[in-house]
């Protein structure tokens, strides 16, 4: 070689570029995939491993509850949210909408930082400018002697910076400002008030016997949806004692469904059956004006008597004298002695303190109109989308406002009106509080660094005084987390101890008083042959949670409708009318009109029509803008008299397919959701034969209790043989330990209220994509694309791997009468890994597999997508990605920047063309395993478990180690209520469901 | 290939008017006729330049919709879970079943002595092969990742990482892998002969070289007659089981499923019988226009039809009673499952589906029964045409609503193919035509030396011997 | 080769022509004709073709491999689908099947083109164009001194054209 010679290449260049070029091509050549940087800290941060989650505890403010959560935060950025398991309230629980505030967090359409109006638009600006420009506005206003008349509309709150804020606005000669919240119910509190002498008493289920629910939605989000539905779900869980529900109400909502009985008394008519429940009136008189046979309501009252100070009476009515009603309600505990019993006004909730009436902001709403407001400040309310046309037009009134401040995060409808928005942090991203249960104050701490150059509210309030010299005396704190710490009690110290704790009792400042709001006067019924049931989406509420793609996409629990609006109405009606599902119906009513499709629902009087706010938004991002109608449109009054309409109903010529997630409401006798009548459990009648669940024909399949797969056994085929040689993996002495656990999963459904928080959680957890967004449909023609929102999900191509069936018996002839007698059964339906696995065998590449531990594995990255083992499967579990969701270059991305910050890293983001499944939550398996090992020791019962058990606030789902009898799983698997679904087709499943518990009719007149 | 010797007495007599297993060409004088009536057939023409090139657009039109396809992902073809296969499956196994008919009559007929094969068998293996190169593609297009679909081959790599055996789709892959090589080799066998015959007519030098190296140095010897002949015989006895076979593997992706509809024993029979029939068809679409335009039709003449005519109604009423079968197991099982699916598939949902195909399949073929339309060429094109059609709405039916109507009521479904679906359908049968009007112009569409077979060989005196 | 080709428009001609050489002994006789004819094959009288031998080996091999590449790969790799037996021997009887068939063709294939000594170069020595077409073809390998008694059986039977080759 002539290296030496110093011609060619010197053996250490050589070297290098050999080097060099090794480097480039196992660079290049590697993966077809984007080729990723992996850099390592350079400084570590305190108490951070990477990889390892922290948790933080928190409060969650997505609604009046303010339940105590866990933020799992991954390197730096919240990943998931928990309930916190020391909360009084959530005990660990949490729901669709907290769930949820991660994408609030991350939403793409948040304001990324201040912006100013010019001319017709919003540009972004620098806070110094945006502040100077506040300053001077408020200066100008001040001199002018106009501060009396600043309007500041914030989002109801109800811990120190409502008070906070007062404060300010005092100190700046300005009003105290309007709490607004669309959704409090404001009836009932005001009832409260006069009845109990609290807002909101306690509810105790567990002392229930009897729960006479006036459509007070207790489950769909009344109230404070986790507590209440962890509490209701433990009391029916004694099967025996359990209370018993009634619900009145002209609409089956999701509590309704979870009633014993359904009363389907005539709107308005509430009163009535008061009067006669309470004695002061009689049941002929309640039935002639409710519709409800006499009969029905002598028995109400007699069961209501029975049940004693085990009654407890809810009104949730809105609308004409819905108060009235509320107290006349409150007499019916009053008269049992239920209240200190059941109701609970000493451990009340503090969440409605110092809440406006929408009368508070109507009168602003009238300043504004008449141009004598010089200045206007917003902040997460969204008055402009929430405000009924009839109640006035505010996006006018507010145009009439000089100078229009938003601190709003998001673009809603209202901020969009503004001059100047200065983008508040979200909660995960902010220091506050929030009051709870009994007064409890629940603190609120940062999680992680802003995701965008936005400032705290009570940051920048503290900034404007500083420059104003009248001021900046009153606010010596640096920022409001000084001024907070200043003001609490004990201090710096007494703040560090009390950020340990799940809620402390001391508050800052004394909670706000402010009068009791009264609901609107009652506004005229309106004239038409249909009563119009306006009621608040349980997933989106008021439309606040349209921006967030798990919301739009987690099907209505009742109609199991995403991503549109409808108009339910009783199939008699419909067949009537000549209507079919999707048929679009024209409401009117003395409010406005709005247009949707028909949805043709059992649970509605036939003289009745309903629909559900939250969506018709024209603003407010790319999830929320130009999904449905916005029914607010309808009210004839105020946001807080929903109730009591009256309106004509139209047929449309046109017609568009429902975005639903339902194929068949009816179980066709196939024994998916099953249930068991009480006096069957007990003994006292003989159960009904194996016929209704085993597929007739077939030879009846007894259930032996527990799981017929034992440890995989069947599961390892020639591998349970103890004579086989090589058993890899499947070996008991292997050192993966594997063999020796069978993962599995029971699922109560006589818990399960079908709230479907399971779903939310698996969405979060598994970074599972949302496919309903307008933009991610597919296209029509070479040309055209179809934008329909949700179109995937008419195309069935939703991607949840556990989603909640919801399934009717009964009420079979509908069509032409109407009976309010029927039953639902709510199943949570994800993958069963079967023993005996359908999809396994006809997978040509191994990418399904069992592994020893019982879970049906599926393997991503060698799925070459036949979808084989899809058609094979019963129970339908399996889905496909058939878009890129996962890539940023496609428009069907489903995480764009920087909602791909909230995936969870130890989840793969799944790939074109491959097969995905629920997992039983994997990552978390191998997590306490190793976690286990790693301490030397065994896993412990109960270690751990998947985020659908996790969150669900029923408690309804439990998984563990069913090879271990310390497991709770173990033991549940042998109740006698279990029973697998399919049985008859020998998948030996890991999942076990423990047959709901139907209770006779509280009311029924043959009973009595 | 010693089959079908002339029958002295039968020599000279015009053919008698009712096909029988040992056709007659009374038209064919002696061999130099049948070279030159076959060699005639070759040579382009203005009409062929125009099909090859409407073949040739509908090809690139299926092309370019998989690239498209590729790119997005599967999103873009109509499926609509639990509709999970959708026309790529069902143009699959329509192609399969095409690809039957072939080696059928090149191989079962051949062991059967059937001499009516004699004239078709060429044409209808070359579609074959066509055929089922046309079907392997579908199953790559189906894939949700085609860039990987090798990974259904056992090929040997590092990990020692195999295919699922126990998979149908594996069993799909040798069962359609085999049955390509085996045609494709059976009928480059037979053209070996027909090929040295083109060389030694051939003028034109380079065309001669090609030739020879094609027809590897053919001599008509004894000795390589005789070789030929046991190999021909036994590459037949191979074949006769692989196409029955092929189509039960590609049932078995069905049947070993316990899908409601697709859970059934009688599949591979039916599956076989379907495929003949639907072979058979399409050799009537090729072979009645290609008598016509390559006035060969003294070569296959109304006897040939007509004999075709009867295995496509005999294979028609298999089918039939395949169909009715099915329905009767479906109510006589109990299984409700089962019963709710076939209700829904013959009168509900997919009601027009089902009728589509037990018209075309059932009923229109019982018009064979009349032998006047059994001898009628224009009647038995446009029956094929409705027998091709009826089916692809066979495996439409067994697909589809099988998926769509499962054990789990909550996740029933519908199904609409895309444009993107549409594009593949109109791409294959492009892809197809353009191998095929690409064969029939360069190699002879017929059998020169099975031919000659038939006809009777000059003799010195009169026509005695030849006949043992 | 050295031999002597003589040309028949007739099949009795030809026959006649065989049966004659070969009674002579004149040399190893090749036959060649455009088709099999059954009347050439009863002259010629050659042993059986043993092209099934092939036929037989590659079908036994073929077996063999399918059902042991689809157990050992099972067994390399045990994993368990279904429940059901890591290598079932059921369901790769299909592999199996396909293989023989597969290998057994090919070597069928394989036998035919060796007994029959194809492909080979040329095709001159001792053939002629016609063959292929309507005429049939007699040649005898013999030397010189044989030659002209061949030729003159060849044409005593009525061969069109007779020529000697080599």
């Amino acid at each position: 070689m002539s290296t030496e010679a110093g011609t060619g290449v010197k053996r250490r260049e050589f070297l290098k570029i050999l080097g060099a070029t090794g480097a480039t091509t196992a660079a290049v050549g590697c993966s077809s995939e984007q080729v990723g940087k992996l850099i390592p800290y350079v400084a570590h941060p305190d108490n951070t491993v990477p990889g390892v989650s922290q948790y933080y505890a928190t409060t969650c403010r997505e609604c009046a509850t303010a339940c105590g959560v866990l933020a799992e935060v991954r390197d730096g950025r919240p990943i998931k949210l928990d309930g916190n398991p020391a909360h009084a309230m959530s005990r660990g629980a949490i729901c669709s909408t907290g769930l949820s505030a991660v994408q609030g967090l991350y939403n793409p359409d948040r304001y990324r930082s201040p912006m100013v109006r010019e001319g017709n638009t919003l540009k972004p600006t620098t806070w110094d400018k945006a502040l100077a420009l506040l300053a001077q506005k408020l200066g100008e206003v001040k001199s002018r002697g106009q501060a009396g008349n600043v309007v500041f509309l914030n989002q109801h709150e109800a811990g120190t910076f409502p008070g906070f804020l007062d404060q300010w606005l005092a100190a700046n000669g300005m009003p105290a400002h309007l709490s607004v919240d669309p959704l409090a119910p404001v009836a009932t509190i005001a009832a409260n008030q006069q009845a109990y002498g609290a807002a909101w008493p306690g509810l105790d289920f567990g002392a229930a016997k009897l729960v006479v629910s006036f459509g007070a939605d207790f489950l769909d989000g009344w109230g404070h949806p986790v507590p209440q539905q962890l509490d209701w779900a433990d009391a029916r869980a004694k099967i025996e004692g359990a209370p018993r529900l009634v619900y009145i109400g002209a609409r089956r909502s999701l509590t309704g469904l979870n009633a014993d009985q359904w009363i389907p008394a005539k709107p308005g008519s509430e009163m009535a059956l008061c009067a006669a429940l309470t004695g002061k009136g009689t049941a002929a008189a309640a039935a002639e004006a409710s519709g409800v046979p006499a009969g029905t309501i002598e028995a109400l009252a007699a069961a209501i008597t029975a049940a004693g100070s085990g009654t407890m009476a809810l009104c949730g009515v809105t609308g004409a004298d819905a108060v009235a009603c509320g107290t006349m309600v409150a007499d019916i505990n009053k008269q049992q002695g239920a209240v200190g019993v059941t109701i609970k006004p000493a451990a009340g909730h503090g969440g409605y303190a110092g809440l406006s009436s929408f009368a508070d902001v109507a009168a602003a709403m009238q300043k504004m109109a008449a141009g004598t407001v010089p200045l206007a400040f917003v902040r997460g309310a969204n008055p402009a989308h929430t405000t009924p046309a009839a109640a006035g037009n505010f996006a006018q009134a507010f145009g009439k406002v000089a100078f229009k401040v938003a601190f709003s995060a998001m673009p809603d409808e209202t901020a969009e009106l503004c001059d100047l928005i200065l983008p508040d942090h979200h909660w995960l991203e902010s220091w506050g509080d929030a009051v709870g249960m009994s007064g409890q104050l629940g603190l609120q701490q940062p999680t992680l660094d802003p995701v965008f150059d936005t400032r705290a509210t009570g940051d920048v309030l503290i900034q404007v005084a500083k420059m104003d010299q009248a001021l900046a005396a009153k606010y010596p704190a640096a920022d409001y987390r000084s001024w907070y710490i200043g003001k609490f009690p004990g201090g710096a110290s007494g703040f560090t101890a009390a950020l340990t704790k799940p809620s402390v009792a001391g508050a800052p400042l004394a909670a706000r008083t402010a009068a009791t709001p009264v609901p609107g006067a009652a506004p005229a019924a309106g004239t038409g042959e249909f009563f119009v049931h306006v009621f608040p989406s349980p997933t989106l509420g008021d439309g606040r949670g349209a921006n967030k793609p798990w919301l739009q996409e987690l099907p209505d629990p009742v109609s199991k409708i995403a991503w549109q609006s409808w108009v339910e109405i009783h199939p008699s009606t419909a067949k009537k009318l000549g209507v079919t599902e999707g048929t679009h119906l024209t409401i009117e009513t003395a409010g406005g009109k709005v247009t949707a499709p028909a949805y043709i629902y059992l649970g509605v009087r036939p003289d009745t029509v309903a629909i559900a706010l939250g969506q018709g938004h024209t603003a407010y991002g790319r999830f929320a803008k130009g999904v449905g109608v916005n029914a607010y449109a309808l009210l004839a009054g105020g946001w807080d008299t929903a109730g009591g309409l009256k309106g004509k109903v139209t047929v449309a010529a046109e017609s568009s397919p429902l975005v639903t997630t339902e194929g068949s409401a009816r179980q066709h006798g196939r024994g998916i959701g099953q249930a068991v009548t009480l006096a069957a459990l007990m003994g006292q009648e003989a159960e009904e034969g194996h016929g209704h669940h085993a597929i007739p024909g077939l030879p009846s399949q007894d259930f032996q209790s527990g799981l017929k797969s034992p440890i995989a056994a069947d599961a390892q085929g020639e591998f349970a043989d103890p004579q086989g040689k090589d058993k890899g993996m499947y070996d008991p002495a292997h050192s993966s330990k594997m063999e020796k656990r069978r993962w599995a999963m029971t699922i109560d459904l006589a818990r399960c209220t079908g709230c479907s928080a399971c779903v939310t959680a698996c969405y979060s957890e598994n970074n599972i994509p949302t496919v309903g967004a307008p933009y991610q449909g597919r296209a029509l023609s070479p040309s055209q694309w179809d934008e329909r929102p949700g179109a995937n999900i008419i195309k069935g191509r939703e991607m949840a791997w556990i989603r909640l069936e919801r399934y009717f018996e009964g009420a079979n002839d509908a069509e032409t009468t109407f009976s309010a007698d029927f039953d639902t059964r709510f199943v949570p339906m994800m993958c069963q890994h079967c023993g005996n696995a359908p999809c396994e065998p006809v997978c040509p590449v191994y990418a399904t597999y069992h592994s020893p531990d019982g879970l049906n594995v599926q393997v991503y990255n060698r799925c070459v997508g036949t979808r084989y083992c899809s058609n094979n499967c019963p129970y339908k579990v399996r889905y496909f990605n058939w878009f890129g969701y996962g890539e940023p270059a496609r428009r069907q991305y489903a995480w764009p920047e920087p909602m791909h910050w909230m995936l969870n890293p130890d989840v793969t983001v799944r790939g074109k063309g491959v097969m995905e499944k629920c997992t039983f939550c994997v990552q978390r398996i191998r997590e306490a395993e190793h976690r286990a090992r790693s301490e030397g020791q065994e896993m412990a019962a109960d270690a751990f478990t998947t985020a659908c058990a996790q969150a669900c606030p029923s408690r309804a789902i439990v998984f563990g180690d069913a090879a271990d009898e310390n497991w709770t799983v173990a033991k549940l698997a042998y109740d006698r209520r279990a029973y697998h679904v399919f049985e008859e087709l020998n998948t030996y499943t890991a999942v076990v469901y423990l047959k709901k518990v139907n209770h006779p009719a509280p009311a029924s007149p043959a009973k009595g | 290939m010693a089959t079908t010797a002339a029958h002295p007495e039968r020599v000279g007599i015009r053919g008698p008017n009712i096909a029988s297993a040992d056709v007659q060409l009374p038209a064919v004088r002696d061999y130099e006729q049948v070279d030159r009536d076959i060699i005639a057939t070759l040579g382009f023409t203005k009409k062929w330049f125009l099909g090859l090139g409407i073949a040739v657009l509908a090809m690139l039109c299926g092309l370019s919709a998989w690239l498209y396809q590729i790119y997005w992902g599967l999103g873009q073809a109509g499926y609509e879970p639990p509709v999970m296969w959708g026309n790529y499956i069902i143009t699959f196994v329509f192609w399969v079943g095409i690809g039957h008919a072939g080696t059928l009559i090149s191989a079962i007929l051949y062991l059967f002595r059937a001499g009516f094969r004699t004239s078709i068998y060429r044409a209808a293996e070359a579609m074959t092969v066509f055929a089922v190169m046309t079907a392997g593609l579908f199953p790559i297009i189906h894939i949700g990742r085609p860039w990987k679909f090798f990974w259904l081959l056992p090929y040997p790599n590092w990990r020692l990482l195999f295919p699922n055996f126990k998979s149908p789709l594996v069993w799909d892959v040798f069962a359609i892998s085999t049955y390509l090589t085996i045609s494709t080799t059976f009928l480059f066998i037979g053209l070996i002969p027909d090929i040295a015959v083109l060389r030694d007519k051939e003028t034109n030098p380079t065309r001669k070289r090609i030739l020879s190296i094609l027809s590897l140095g053919w001599r008509n010897s004894d000795r390589e007659w005789r070789h030929f002949a046991k190999a021909y015989l036994f590459l037949a006895a191979f074949s006769t089981p692989l196409v029955l076979s092929v189509h039960s593997v590609v049932s078995f992706d069905f049947a070993m499923a316990q899908t409601p509809g697709w859970h059934a024993s009688i599949f591979p029979p039916y599956f076989v019988a379907g495929a003949i029939f639907s072979g058979f068809a399409m050799v009537w679409t090729i072979a009645i226009p290609m008598r016509k335009w390559f006035k060969l039709e003294h070569y296959i003449t109304l006897n040939h039809l007509d004999a075709t005519a009867k295995v496509v109604l005999f294979t028609s009423m298999v089918v039939g009673c395949a169909y009715l079968i099915e329905f009767f197991i479906a109510w006589y099982s109990g299984v409700r499952a089962e019963q709710e699916f076939f209700w829904n598939r013959v009168f509900g949902q997919w009601w027009w589906a089902a009728w589509i195909m037990l018209l075309c399949n059932m009923a229109l073929p019982m018009s064979l029964w009349s032998q006047k339309l059994r001898r009628n060429p224009a009647w038995l094109f446009v029956l094929s045409l409705f027998i091709n059609l009826g089916m692809w709405f066979e495996r439409f039916v067994i697909v589809v609503p099988s998926l769509s109507h499962e054990f789990e009521p909550w996740q029933w479904g519908g199904y609409t193919p895309s444009w993107i679906d549409m594009a593949f359908l109109v791409g294959s049968f492009g892809w197809f035509f353009m191998w095929f009007l690409l064969f029939v112009k360069q190699l002879p569409v017929m059998a020169i030396a099975e031919l000659k077979e038939i006809v009777a060989p000059r003799r010195l005196h009169g026509h005695d011997g030849g006949h043992h | 080769m050295q031999g002597v080709l003589g040309a028949f428009h007739h099949i009795d001609a030809t026959v006649a022509a065989i049966k004659d050489a070969k009674a002579r002994r004149l040399g190893d006789l090749t036959v060649y004709t455009p088709t099999i004819n059954h009347e050439l094959d009863d002259a010629i009288d050659a042993p059986v073709s043993v092209v099934r031998r092939f036929t037989l080996v590659g079908g036994l091999l073929g077996v063999s491999f399918g059902y042991w590449v689809a157990i050992w790969s099972s067994n390399y790799w045990p994993l368990v689908t279904g429940g059901k037996a890591i290598a079932s021997w059921i369901p790769y009887t299909i592999i199996g099947f396909e293989m023989m068939v597969l290998v057994g063709a090919l070597s069928t294939v394989a036998g035919m083109f060796i007994n029959s000594r194809i492909p080979r170069l040329t095709t001159t020595t001792g053939y002629d164009a016609r063959f292929s077409a309507g005429h049939f073809g007699v040649f005898i390998a013999c030397d010189a001194g044989k030659a002209e008694q061949a030729e003159a059986i060849l044409r005593q039977h009525g061969a069109v054209e007779v020529r000697r080759e080599g």
